[in-house]
């Protein structure tokens, strides 16, 4: 998997692309976002529309980086997920756990929201 | 229109290294075309092997990359199935019980959920030890007629 930054609205997207695997290969996914929780950047979208391909191992990261996050008082939100994506998550129950938004866009609305309310 | 499943039968050894696990998930894709499965079916059956030679890989060979693989595939009678066996330690999945997700879900615990998502993936899992000290996780898949 390879991912990309970038910010907008004070949320920190994380665009994912390739296939979600978890182990080592996500090591350097789980330090950065562990470098902007110290920043005090708590808002946190996932953009998945890049991933072809996840396994149990995957979702485990997901679920990890998520904990991480809200440890620290913020919120790991996804965006942009595919059909086969939304099935997994859905068979495991995950989407009970998981905010998921059809766009980032929308997603990172959603903590603007939060903030206005 | 009613499509026919192509009957085949095809194997592949590999070491226990998570590095040749694209090339099993390879295997099974190329498998699948050939036996004229859906796209859907397909990518269900990936995700269920995958699944099992990623156990085979962390409990059966505890990571050591010098264990082997064997795959299966026989696709017949609109069943397609595969079998996986190791050399490894042995493992039972009787011994492993469904997660229950609503606790999964409030200790938010990584892991587990491989053998829960081979269980919903496919229509039936089975584990045998075999003579050798051979142990085989087989996975099958109903085809719609």
């Amino acid at each position: 998997m390879k991912f990309k930054v970038s910010e907008k609205y004070g949320a920190v997207i994380f665009s994912i692309k390739g296939k979600l695997l978890g182990g080592s290969e996500t090591n350097d996914f789980n330090e950065t976002i562990r470098k902007y929780l110290k920043e005090g950047k708590k808002n946190i979208v996932v953009d998945l529309s890049g991933v072809s391909y996840v396994n149990s191992t995957g979702m485990g990261m997901l679920i990890r980086n998520y904990t991480t996050v809200a440890n620290e008082g913020g919120k790991l939100k996804l965006a942009e997920i595919n059909e086969r994506m939304r099935g997994l998550l859905s068979i495991t129950k995950l989407n009970q756990i998981f905010e998921i938004y059809d766009s980032v866009d929308e997603a990172v609305g959603s903590f603007r929201q939060t903030a206005e309310a | 229109m009613k499509i026919k499943t192509k009957e085949i039968n095809r194997k592949i050894k590999v070491k226990s290294t998570t590095d040749n696990l694209s090339r099993i998930r390879d295997f099974i894709h190329k498998t699948g075309m050939e036996c004229k499965l859906k796209k859907e079916a397909i990518g269900e059956i990936i995700l269920a092997v995958d699944e099992a030679c990623t156990n085979v890989i962390k409990h059966a060979y505890h990571f050591s990359p010098e264990g082997e693989i064997e795959i299966n595939v026989k696709c017949k009678n609109n069943k397609f199935s595969v079998s996986i066996t190791d050399k490894g330690e042995k493992f039972n999945i009787k011994d492993i019980k469904d997660p229950d997700l609503e606790e999964y879900h409030k200790e938010k615990r990584v892991g587990g959920l491989g053998i829960f998502l081979m269980k919903k993936l496919m229509d039936e899992v089975k584990y045998s030890h075999l003579t050798g000290n051979r142990n085989r996780v087989t996975l099958v898949k109903y085809l719609p007629n």
